[in-house]
């Protein structure tokens, strides 16, 4: 593994990893069944994914690329960030499970300035085709993207040159404040950032 | 560890330590307060344990070992309430979903702290050297001095993102942790804020808080 491949690993399981508890503790708050299967196949993912990198860990100490601490580096962080997916999936599970849930636990969640959401980007949406860098959503509307699901496929921390798509499902985070205005654009009410 | 240096009384144990070792008094405290005290550790501390290891932080590890070491402290809290609280089957039950939730906390407050231990390994050189090197950004544990300027000052009247490019995810006041502090949050002497930012202005910054400096 080269030193930039390693750097990408690191920096991918950490955007993974905390999309994850944001995930969790959202479907919870918004008391959203989806969300909570969203985290339950981003979890498979992340299993998945922390073998491949076990793997090659492995066979990169075994070629003489990597010593024995730095490839056991990588097999420990890929242990605790599954550990960390796996937490998460049972904050999700209580959404899942048809337990009804304590008043206290809504409320407690929902005492934080951060949001997120999940919107999809309606075909009537202005933010459609345009890419992120040229939209300004962060000083625009308090939102900043943290990752969107097109099909099957996840873009994680999306850069300026990302384009949103229809239909994309966009997942946000910001203020409070912005979350009216962000909901408007993603779904066509609204013309103007 | 400058924090330490100023109350001798502390002894010589790391702050983390400290907490794991201290007996758990019963403190009334509501579930819900609790319960969001774990939830804002366990957003936190996934994102400290990564980023102490990106950028070969040592002082950021030992915050990930003070949250730590107080999520156990919650965790055991909460349940210990919660056996109280229950007083039929049905408040079982639903107390049980609050009590997931917290284990679940505290097992990503785990992996986070098994993450920051990956630095203890002797590596030869961090795993990332490249980031490191290359990028201007950094993250930093800085202590507000009693001589400081900025004592009882708001982050917005110091301007703080303006003129350093600093932004201050969390500060540490005694044992109580404020999260993504807003503008109005006024900075103590003892204060502990973790901030990112540009290299220069986090130096910058760190001045300042330590006194050496009249403004920023």
């Amino acid at each position: 593994m080269s030193e930039e491949e390693a750097e990408k690993m690191l920096l991918d399981l950490k955007e993974k990893a905390e999309l994850m508890v944001d995930l969790a503790y959202s479907s919870l708050i918004y008391n959203n069944k989806e969300l909570a299967e969203e985290v339950y196949e981003l979890e498979e993912h992340i299993d998945k994914l922390n073998d491949e990198l076990q793997k090659l860990a492995i066979e990169d100490a075994k070629k003489g690329e990597l010593n024995l601490n730095e490839a056991l580096a990588i097999i420990k962080l890929a242990t605790s960030t599954e550990m960390i997916a796996d937490a998460a999936r049972d904050i999700a599970d209580v959404q899942l499970r048809e337990i009804e849930l304590h008043p206290i636990l809504k409320e407690s969640l929902l005492e934080t300035d951060e949001i997120f959401l999940r919107v999809t980007i309606s075909p009537n949406s202005i933010l459609k085709n345009k890419k992120l860098g040229e939209l300004h959503l962060a000083s625009e509307t308090g939102m900043w993207v943290i990752a969107i699901k097109r099909g099957d496929k996840w873009i994680y921390d999306p850069g300026k040159d990302v384009c949103l798509k229809e239909n994309d499902v966009v997942f946000v985070k910001g203020n409070k404040e912005g979350k009216e205005h962000f909901l408007a654009l993603a779904e066509g009410r609204e013309k103007e950032l | 560890m400058k924090e330490m240096e100023k109350s001798p009384s502390r002894g010589k144990l790391p702050k983390w330590k400290e907490e794991e070792l201290e007996e758990v008094e019963y403190e009334p405290r509501s579930i819900k307060d609790i319960l969001i005290e774990m939830k804002n550790i366990s957003e936190l501390i996934v994102d400290l344990a990564y980023s102490s290891l990106l950028f070969d932080n040592k002082e950021l590890a030992e915050e990930v070992k003070y949250l730590e070491a107080r999520m156990d402290t919650l965790n055991y809290e909460i349940r210990l309430i919660a056996m109280m609280a229950a007083r039929n089957k049905r408040d079982a039950e639903r107390l049980t979903a609050i009590l997931q939730i917290a284990e679940a906390a505290e097992t990503i407050s785990d992996a986070a702290g098994d993450i920051v231990d990956i630095i203890s390994l002797k590596l030869d050189h961090p795993i990332l050297p490249r980031l490191i090197r290359e990028s201007d950004e950094a993250i930093k544990k800085l202590v507000v001095s009693d001589k400081s300027k900025a004592c009882n000052k708001s982050i917005a009247e110091l301007r703080v993102a303006s003129e350093t490019g600093v932004r201050i995810i969390t500060i540490r006041r005694g044992k109580k942790w404020i999260y993504a502090p807003k503008k109005d949050e006024k900075l103590r002497a003892g204060d502990i804020v973790i901030g990112v930012g540009p290299k220069e202005g986090l130096d910058k910054f760190n001045a300042f808080l330590e006194g050496k400096t009249e403004g920023l």
